[in-house]
């Protein structure tokens, strides 16, 4: 095992003994949130803005049926990625016929378009008041409602799905999407359906963000409607931004360091949005490949100067 | 310096130096003999506003206390809500897990309380709350929380009656009503009193918390032809609304009701001629004669400017109650103090004040008001006259907390 | 046809600089905060609506030389990430300035009170926002098709290479393009103070109907832009009469179904 792999590992086993469990697992959830986004936006190069779609719609689906129907945590995991998957589906057909700002703005209008739905449907989602009493139902005895129980099965998660997404990414199928991101019309012409692929890359996405949703879902026992809103669609971009989307490990990194500052900042000052706005005009000026390329760069430097 | 090296330590070092920030709230932990109050007020979100006059009005409780009660010292820690579900939970329950809060006071939202309200449950925490939704003492309640405001049905009857009493001709009503679980249980017991008076509900339009553009919303009711305007919202909604419904000419000409206000911090921000023919329900007033009462408008009043509106009192009142319970209690263990909550009888802010243990609803009186207009004000502050109040508690058929369960 | 002004200023931004700029909604409330400002400090409301929007055009010049001159070649990820970011830092600034509390505003004397328009009664101070916001979308129409420095802004839409060897300073037209954008955007917000009242989330609406106006004309095609603000604003008026609760949500539901079948937008060019 690589000493990356090992690092990962590392955190896994650590982090409970740092941080509250639950802050724990919201870290994960977040990456792997986090990496269904990077391999639409840092390898096919398609920035989708709408990806709280995914995690949102599979929140709530299957919120809804361990709340009335009791289901067990791996039906719902399973609910989870269907919902995320499909949902990715219908979005992505409508979507990858274009491209650029176009693109962008079109994923961001279906994410408005549920947003609304989800706000309106009282009934069933509880609008504004979010749809609260979400169960972690026992399985095979492991009573998940223990924090440290239900962070073991996170990060198992968390595991599994970065196992997953580095094959992915290492595949032909990983190529093909990097080539497709690099040059398109290129990729076409050496016989590749590229909206065929970038539908692919949408769903794996979708997939990847309903995981995440179902287990955030079961994290807090509850479903806001801000979890499927375009605030979320945006945390996790810039998120991933920060981190690095060059690199199949920024997501991971971009998720630390958002959680970290929206969870412990904001308890020091109210104003910490101001700090995240020039966290991202830092890293858009000086740091593109966010937290991967400093840590990089500065590694450079260090290296470079013990040559002298 | 080989790829796999590079990466390692780039791995590591931004782990460690994430996760040693991240562990730092956790700490800072609670000495044991402190108890740990939590206010969780919005500082950010819809309710951005009115957080800060919460914090106000817990603090000057937890101060007259000196921060002691039970001659152990209070640690009160406040967390941002954001007016969010999500955000709201989620830091409710990092002050219970990191700062070993066992005792909670807000949020301001209900659609947040209803999901803060679990966390309490869950994580069996004593949570006092004020806003309008029914549920808490309802078709939701626990043993762990509680509700300060009147139930909606007390206000909606206070509202009602003493309207018609006042008007006794405005039978056509259109109602403007906040798209969720306050809105929602104010408007019910509106339409149910306004039954009982005959009066014809003409139009019912729902906005979302935080809409800012009523103009369409106006129109529409005008069309209706209604004899009197009645707004189930609060805060900014409010004062938005109010000033559009005025700006199209609706009122003075038609009275404009305000069914559950924040007093003063509304109706200062309105124009006077905005105020003409304002008909204002609020579960507090600054003019409300008690002892308790006039001491805390006279020390806030000194402090901040401004008499206190609704929220700050709330926060004040609830603290109070709060602590009354762990001196009846003489104990700080959450089970006690709620035992000891449960059937509290006291003369408070609002005068009498008991808390029914089968529902764990304060009962209390609610304020209905009359605005003057601009000619009649002695003084800056002097915005309305109080008509009457009534506490009328909700009938035991509409009582949707069958059973308010075990610790 | 406050939404058409926002889209226009947005539209030409897009256009012209090919950015999505994430920060116009934040401009839009420093217009309104800035307007208040300067009533409280000059006192009068006119002369206030004259020098608010040009604050705004201002800030908007320096965030186009200090920032966004850097960010041509960067990709729309990082460009997106600056704009919010930059929308962020106004937002709180703006807390931090005037504090998180709403403000209210009140039309100057001249406008107050309403009109009798026979099947309804209107407030006289909407008209007039109607008629400037209308006025100044005329205006910056005639300005881009009829004059020079219009021409120039337009040829730089279509092709910025060519502008460039034609020896115009394309860097000087981004800039003034960029001011041009954020004023229309500060002056939208100015006049909107008295109406809506002000808070410091008041942008983040606002930006999502400038970017569903922009999406609906066609990004960078200034009619259409003009166009679409108008046909959204009448489509939310119509839908809020039958089902008040949708009307905003319909805004995004045209978007979408547009875009779906034509994805350049109504008046597009692909």
């Amino acid at each position: 095992m690589n000493k990356t792999n090992l690092a990962v590992l590392a955190a896994v086993v650590l982090l409970p003994f740092v941080v509250r469990p639950a802050i724990a697992s919201e870290i994960w959830i977040f990456a792997i949130f986090g990496l269904g986004l990077n391999l639409l936006m840092g390898y096919t190069g398609l920035l989708s803005f709408g990806q709280s779609t995914f995690f949102g719609s599979a929140a709530y689906v299957a919120g809804w049926l361990l709340k009335h129907y009791g289901i067990n945590v791996f039906v719902a995991l399973g609910v989870g990625v269907g919902v995320g998957a499909v949902s990715a589906a219908l979005v992505g057909y409508l979507c990858v016929q274009r491209s650029g700002i176009y693109f962008i703005m079109l994923t961001f209008a279906l994410n408005q378009l549920f947003y609304f739905i989800a706000y309106q449907w009282t009934s069933v989602t509880g609008g504004e008041d979010g749809m609260p009493g979400i169960t972690r139902p026992e399985f095979l005895g492991i009573d998940f409602k223990d924090p440290l129980a239900y962070y073991l099965f996170v990060s198992a998660l968390f595991l599994f799905s970065l196992w997953i997404m580095k094959r992915i990414v290492e595949s032909p199928l990983g190529k093909i999407l990097q080539a497709i991101r690099e040059n398109e019309v290129r990729a076409e012409a050496v016989g590749y359906n590229a909206p065929r692929f970038k539908l692919l890359a949408f769903v794996i996405g979708g997939a990847f963000s309903g995981l995440a949703g179902v287990l955030y879902a079961m994290l807090f026992g509850i479903v806001p409607l801000e979890a499927i809103g375009f605030v979320t669609s945006g945390n996790v971009v810039f998120a991933t931004l920060i981190g690095g989307s060059g690199s199949l490990y920024g997501p991971i990194i971009g998720s630390f360091v958002f959680i970290w500052l929206s969870e412990s900042v904001s308890t020091l000052w109210a104003r910490w949005p101001l700090l995240l706005g020039l966290a991202f005009v830092i890293v858009v000026m000086f740091l593109r490949g966010g937290v991967v390329e400093a840590w990089t760069r500065f590694w450079l430097w260090q290296s470079s100067r013990q040559k002298i | 310096m080989s790829q796999l090296k590079r990466r390692d330590i780039l791995k590591v070092g931004a782990i460690g130096a994430a996760a040693a920030g991240l562990g730092f709230p956790g700490i800072i932990r609670a000495q044991q003999k402190e108890i740990v109050i939590l206010g969780l007020w919005d500082q950010t979100g819809a309710f951005a506003d009115v957080g800060p006059l919460n914090d106000r009005g817990m603090r000057m409780a937890l101060e007259e206390r000196d921060m002691k009660v039970l001659g152990r010292p209070i640690k009160y820690v406040t967390r941002d809500g954001a007016t969010q579900a999500g955000t709201s939970t989620r830091r409710a329950e990092e002050a219970i897990d990191g700062e070993g809060a066992r005792f909670m006071i807000g949020p301001w939202s209900s659609g947040v309380a209803l999901a803060v309200s679990e966390v309490a449950k869950r994580k069996k925490v004593v949570h006092f709350f004020s806003g309008g939704t029914e549920d808490i003492s309802g078709a939701r309640c626990h043993r762990y929380s509680f509700q300060w405001a009147a139930s909606p049905y007390t206000a909606a009857k206070t509202v009602v009656d003493n309207f018609m009493k006042a008007n006794p001709k405005a039978r056509r009503w259109h109602l403007l009503v906040a798209d969720y679980a306050f809105g929602w249980s104010v408007e019910k017991y509106i339409k149910e009193v306004g039954k009982t008076h005959g009066i014809e509900f003409v139009g019912a339009d729902r906005h979302p918390l935080g809409e800012r553009e009523f103009s369409n919303y106006v129109q529409k009711a005008a069309a209706n032809r209604p004899d009197v305007v009645v707004m189930i919202n609060f805060g900014g909604d409010a004062v938005a609304g109010a000033r559009e419904i005025f700006n199209f000419g609706i009122t003075p000409k038609l009275p404009l009701i305000m069914s559950w206000s924040s007093g003063v911090e509304e109706l200062v921000q309105l124009a006077p001629e905005i105020r003409e023919n304002l008909w204002v329900g609020t579960n507090f007033y600054y003019t409300a004669d008690t002892p308790v009462a006039n001491a805390f408008v006279k020390n806030y009043s000194a402090k901040f400017g401004n008499p206190p509106g609704y929220a700050p009192s709330a926060a004040y009142s609830m603290t109070r109650l709060m602590l009354a319970g762990f001196d009846k209690a003489k104990s700080a263990e959450v089970q006690d103090v709620i035992g000891a909550l449960e059937g509290l009888e006291i003369n408070d802010l609002l005068g009498r004040m008991r808390i029914d243990p089968a529902t764990h609803q304060t009962l209390r009186p609610y304020f209905f008001l009359r605005c003057k207009p601009k000619s009649a004000m002695k003084h800056p502050t002097d915005l309305a006259d109080i008509v009457a109040t009534g506490d009328t508690p909700l009938p035991k058929e509409y009582a949707a907390c069958k059973d308010i369960g075990s610790f | 046809m406050l939404y058409a002004l926002m889209g226009l200023g947005l539209a030409l931004i897009a256009g012209i600089l090919n950015i999505p700029n994430f920060a116009h909604g934040a401009l839009f409330a420093v217009g309104a905060y800035l307007m208040v400002s300067a009533i409280g400090a000059v006192g009068n409301f006119w002369v206030a609506l004259l020098i608010a929007p040009l604050g705004v055009a201002i800030l908007g010049l320096l965030i186009e030389y200090a920032g966004i001159r850097r960010l041509y070649a960067a990709g729309h990820d990082y460009q997106l990430l600056f704009t919010f970011g930059l929308s962020l830092i106004l937002a709180e600034g703006i807390i931090l300035i005037w504090g998180p509390v709403g403000i209210s505003q009140l039309p100057p004397l001249l406008l107050r009170g309403g009109v009798d328009l026979g099947f309804t009664f209107y407030p006289k101070y909407r008209l007039f926002v109607m008629a400037v916001a209308g006025l100044l979308v005329v205006g910056t129409w005639l300005f881009l098709e009829k004059t020079r420095y219009g021409a120039i802004m337009r040829a730089g839409i279509e092709n910025k290479e060519m502008v460039s060897l034609l020896g115009i300073d394309i860097h000087w037209l981004f800039t003034v393009a960029f001011a041009l954008g954020a004023y229309l955007a500060g002056i939208a917000g100015a006049l909107t103070a008295p109406i809506r009242g002000l808070s410091p989330g008041m942008g983040v609406d606002m930006l999502g109907i400038a970017f569903v106006v922009v999406a609906l004309g066609g990004m960078g095609n200034i009619l259409g832009a003009i166009a679409a603000g108008l046909l959204i604003g009448v489509a939310q008026a119509v839908v809020a009469a039958y089902w008040t609760e949708a009307s905003t949500a319909v805004i995004y539901l045209v978007m979408a179904a547009v875009l779906v079948v034509r994805p350049q937008g109504l008046f597009g060019i692909r």
